[in-house]
Formats: C-alpha cells, structure tokens, sequence
C-alpha cells in the first residue's frame, strides 16, 4: 500500500516538473534581469565603455535595480536557466549554449572581429620605448624580440588562452628566432620593465612567463597601472622617471597626443565582448543606445526593446 | 650580574636530568610546548594582519579619498556610492543584517533535518545501515565547499528559478536567498548531523532504560529523554553549523547574486553575504577597494564572535543532563 501511494506521488512530481520545464511560452511583458560583472572587471570596463556607458564602469549606482554580480563564467550559466535574463562575456567564451547578440547587426564572430566590422571591443596595444632611447643595445633588442614574439602563434596561443583574440599570426617563435641574436645569450641579469594597462596585465604576464626561458632567461617586472601610463612611462612624461618602462600597453585605441616614434607602437590582440541572452528570447540584435537602456534602467521590459 | 647568576643556577635546577629517560621526556614536552606555540601565535598573527590591513581605511587618509567613516561603513545600506577607487562611503549594514539573515534560515532548515537523521542512525538504524550513514555523513562533511557550489549553482539555481515561476515570481535565475540558504543548509547539515549523532550516542543507557521501565514507547524515549539529554551536544552542534554557515564564501558567491545594496528578506531577492562581498573582485582589485575588504573582515570576526557567545551562553542556559 505504501509503495503505491509513494510510486503515485512520483507519478504526480514527474508530471508537475516535465509541464513546469515544456509549459509556457517566453513572454515579452515580463521583466529583464539584468546581469554584470564586479566594477575591478576589464570586461566590465570594455564593455560599458564599447557602449558609451562610461559612468557605469566603475559605479554600480548607475545601473538598473536589482542587478546580479556574477564573473564570466556565472554570467553565461545564469543565461542558461534564466529566460528573462540579459548579460555579457568576453567573446572568447561564447558558445552555442546561449544567444550572442549581433551588435548594431553585425554576428559576434571571431571573423569579425579580425576583420574590424564586429563594434563591441577595444583593442590590445603596445607601445615600446623610441629605439634610440635604451640604455643599451642588450634591452632593446629584447624588447624588440619580446615584440615579435607576441606576433608568432605561439604568442598568439598565450593571447588566445588568457581570453582574447590575437591578430593573424603564421610565423612561429622557431621560425624567427635566428633573427633575434640577442636571445642566445646569457640574460639572466636584465630587467626589462613592462607597465600600462591593467586589462592586460594577466596577458603580458602570462607572455613574458613563456617568453623569457626562451631569451635567455631576463627578469620581466611588471607594474600594470592604467592605460594612459603605457606611453606616458615609455615615451611620454615620465619616461625618464623612476616609473620609466620598456613596454607599455593601451587597452584602448592611442589617442592623437598618445603618437610615438615610428615602429614603436603596435596591436597584439582584440578584447571583443558580447552581450548574451537566454536561446528562447526571440531578441537577435542590439544597439549600443539599446544596451545602455538596458543597463541604465530606462528600458525594464523586454516588449521595450523588441 | 649577580642575580643573572642566580637565575642560570635555578634555570639548571629546574633543567636538570637524572637519567636518559627523563632527558627524552624534557625534551617531548618541549617539541610539544613548541607545536602549541607555533599553532597557537598564528592566530595571533592572523589577527594582528587583518586588524592592521582593516583599520587602515577608518584612520588614513587613503591616498587623498579621506577617511571611512566608521559610523556610515557599519550602518550603511548601499556597498559602494560613487565611482569604484574614487569614493569612500563604503557601507556593510545591510550585509550584517543578510549574513546574520541567511545563517538563521539555513540553520532551521538544516537542524531539524540533521538531529532527526542523527537519531536515526544513533538509536533506530541497524547496526550495518548506520555504519554505512555514518560512513555518508563524513564523506558529506569531507566535500570541499566549491563543489557544494557548482553543484548550488548547476541544479539548485534551476530550481529556485523554477520554484519561482511555479508562484508566479519572476527570479533573477534563482540567484537568490532561498538558493544561498539550501546551499548553506546541505553544507552544514552534515557538521550538524556528525556531532548530534555522537551527542546522541553519549546519552547513558541507564536514563533511557529508566523510561522505557516507566513504560514510554521508543519513540517517547528517543524524543523526550534522549534529544532532551544531548541537547547541550546537539547545541554545539548547532554552534559549528552556524560557524560554518556564517563564513562560507566560495559557494555563496556562486547562488547569492552579489546585491551592492539591501537588505533582501525576500526569499527571490539577490542578497550578499559579508564572505561573498569580500571575495567579489578581490584578486583584481587595489587600493582602498581592496583594504575595505579585510575592514569587512574585522566585521566578520565580530559577527562571529558575538553569535558564538550568545549561542555558548544559550546553551549555558539550557544546561546538561548527565551525559557520558
């Protein structure tokens, strides 16, 4: 008689949770949750910058009520369960599990990216000291061999590995390492000095971490302060200050009075990110004016913006 | 001079070994008196590291963003107003009132379950079944709170987010106190259920033969004289789940939605908890972003402190039948 009355309650839980899961439809009226990432994020600031939301980067009062703080892969889970729910990751987690929105009716594809027509992403710069500017021949020449190591697919591997997209690359480290004497030899006794944007930093580090066996073993030192200090440290103001770098990164386009001597100044990736929904919302392309409605709490249903 | 000698003379007195024997016994006590210190002064360590880091933000001028003032930090409602590295009204009121919030709950969820299954396998379970419970249960304890997570966050979340829309309430994909307090409930269901058990088992035989001779039914006995008897076990163990519950961060970081502002009583609502809030964006962050945290730290330790005390004085107050 129990087993009975216990196998009948199965019965009866199965059904409510199958109709619960197939029941009903997606529903335009409800509201939009909306999900973010903490403000210390770079994607964050990638992507409330790449939508002209600037005062959101950094202050969690702008956004709508009621946000959710999740890290990247939180955010792409949460899209799973979440019908209502809109959010966004670095493009490089992407997959088919969730919907990647077109950007102002561009796919958020890779491709695209690297073709420069994809708008949501900032690119990775670097910008090395003038080459007549070192103090010897020995850290210039790593420099410029670092350099050419970030555009070898070995390089290109790391950038891929730390979640962005590196530039075409066909050369390996192997292939061109003749070309670069200087690591051959014994540099265990040279510091080269890396500074500029901290979005980059994990990237420069895990580069120089496998750069540096392969050029005889120099002392990379890194001290990633802020975009703006990239130049200013290696050919800017402060070049010559106590904070003076070797290399400097940008995670953001040089500005006009950010020019540097000729040869000095480079992309080694894109830092492309994509705003994601749940695969039953019917919502295939946003505008940037669109997201930051989103985000700002002027659009709270999603029937505002289809 | 004079006196330096005298204190080397009572010092050898007092050192001084008769045998080998006793010589290796000197020598035990004080590798052991060494391990006491060593683990004993990392407390201490610990503490002097976080005060020194968490008061920082209340007395220096946090390179030119002034001090916090501790009066707004402890009551306020909102975690962070203004820009992130460019302003100081950090607030953890609301934080306080969360933790303290979602301890309570995942700790009425989790005891009645845990003492009943405590007594099940203690008094009722044949002697191969509980071993094997018992067996469980530690296996359960054992589980590193990261999986507790992913497991809170892959199948719990769903629920919560389903359970919602079964009531009509539109979640934010179940992040949610509901979702943090099951998570937190499974976590310290084990501790609490370890410990009931082993309270449980220390009731003396006597008193309980004494009431079934009376003529109570086994379970009037299991109920009224055995759980009645280990109270002021089952009390600590509700102590160490609390314990547990108030500083689990990974997992409830992972369900709870991280609200920068409250406090959430909703049980849809997102909520924060002191640990999750510390670990948000700590590896990344720097400055007065980053000292705040060992601040919340502080906040934390007191929190636990003052619950561990009242508990402790609770469970004074209920006092203790003659256990084993």
């Amino acid at each position: 008689m129990k087993k009975l009355i216990l196998g009948f309650t199965m019965i009866l839980v199965l059904t409510l949770a199958a109709c619960s899961n197939t029941g009903d439809e997606w529903d335009s009226t409800s509201q939009i949750s909306v999900y973010t990432r903490d403000t210390s994020s770079g994607t964050r600031a990638g992507f409330m910058g790449g939508i002209g939301f600037d005062e959101a980067v950094e202050d969690d009062s702008q956004l709508v009520d009621g946000f959710v703080i999740n890290d990247n892969t939180g955010i792409l889970t949460s899209m799973l369960t979440d019908e209502y729910g809109i959010g966004y990751i670095s493009l490089s987690s992407l997959d088919g599990s969730v919907k990647g929105l077109q950007f102002d009716g561009v796919d958020p594809t890779i491709a695209n990216v690297v073709n420069n027509t994809y708008g949501l992403k900032r690119p990775f710069n670097y910008v090395l000291r003038s080459l007549d500017d070192y103090q010897n021949d020995t850290e210039k020449n790593i420099s410029l061999a670092f350099i050419a190591f970030m555009e070898t697919t070995d390089g290109a591997d790391i950038i891929t590995n730390e979640g962005a997209i590196p530039l075409d690359s066909t050369n390996t480290w192997d292939d061109i390492k003749d070309n670069y004497s200087v690591c051959s030899q014994d540099n265990s006794d040279v510091t080269i000095r890396f500074g500029g944007s901290d979005s980059i930093e994990q990237i420069a580090k895990a580069l120089t971490e496998a750069f540096a066996p392969k050029c005889g073993n120099f002392i990379p030192e890194h001290d990633h302060t802020g975009s703006s200090d990239g130049f200013k440290r290696t050919q800017g103001s402060e070049k010559d200050g106590d904070n003076y770098k070797h290399i400097g990164f940008a995670s953001r386009p040089f500005k006009d009075s950010e020019t540097g001597s000729i040869g000095t100044q480079g992309q080694l990736a894109w830092d492309a990110i994509v705003a994601i929904v749940h695969n039953d919302n019917p919502l295939m392309s946003v505008t940037s004016e669109d997201l930051r409605k989103i985000y700002g709490g002027q659009f709270l249903t999603w029937d505002e913006c289809l | 001079m004079n006196t330096l000698k005298l204190w080397l003379t009572s010092l050898k007195d007092s050192l001084r070994v008769n045998s080998k024997k006793e010589f290796v016994d000197l020598c035990m006590r004080s590798l052991f008196l060494l391990t006491t210190i060593i683990s004993a002064s990392f407390i201490i360590i610990i503490i002097i590291f976080i005060l020194r880091e968490g008061i920082k933000p209340f007395l220096s001028n946090n390179d030119g963003l002034g001090r916090v003032n501790l009066v707004r930090f402890l009551m306020g409602t909102t975690w962070l107003e203004g820009r992130a590295f460019f302003s100081n009204m950090y607030g953890v009121g609301f934080i306080i009132i969360n933790t303290l919030y979602i301890a309570l709950l995942s700790l009425v969820i989790a005891m009645p379950i845990g003492v009943l299954s405590a007594l099940f396998i203690a008094k009722i379970a044949p002697k191969k079944l509980s071993q094997i419970l018992r067996t469980v249960v530690e296996l359960l304890a054992s589980i590193p709170s990261i999986v507790y997570g992913l497991f809170g966050s892959g199948v719990i979340l769903v629920f919560v987010y389903n359970l919602g829309k079964i009531f009509g309430i539109q979640s934010k994909g179940g992040n949610s106190v509901l979702a943090t307090v099951l998570v937190l409930a499974l976590m310290i269901l084990p501790t609490i259920t370890a410990l009931s058990e082993v309270a449980i088992r220390s009731v003396s035989k006597e008193i309980e033969h004494g009431s079934l001779a009376l003529g109570a039914t086994k379970t009037q006995t299991n109920f009224k004289v055995v759980l009645t008897s280990a109270k002021s076990g089952i009390f600590t163990a509700a102590i160490l789940g609390v314990g547990r519950a108030l500083g689990e961060a990974t997992a409830v970081s992972l369900v709870a939605g991280n609200a920068r502002s409250g406090p959430s009583f909703g049980l849809f609502d997102t909520t924060a908890t002191l640990t999750s809030t510390m670990l948000q964006g700590l590896k990344e962050t720097i400055g007065l972003d980053y000292d705040i945290r060992f601040s919340v730290g502080i906040v934390l330790m007191i929190v636990i402190v003052l619950t561990n005390a009242i508990l402790n004085f609770v469970k004074r107050r209920i006092g203790n039948v003659n256990v084993k």
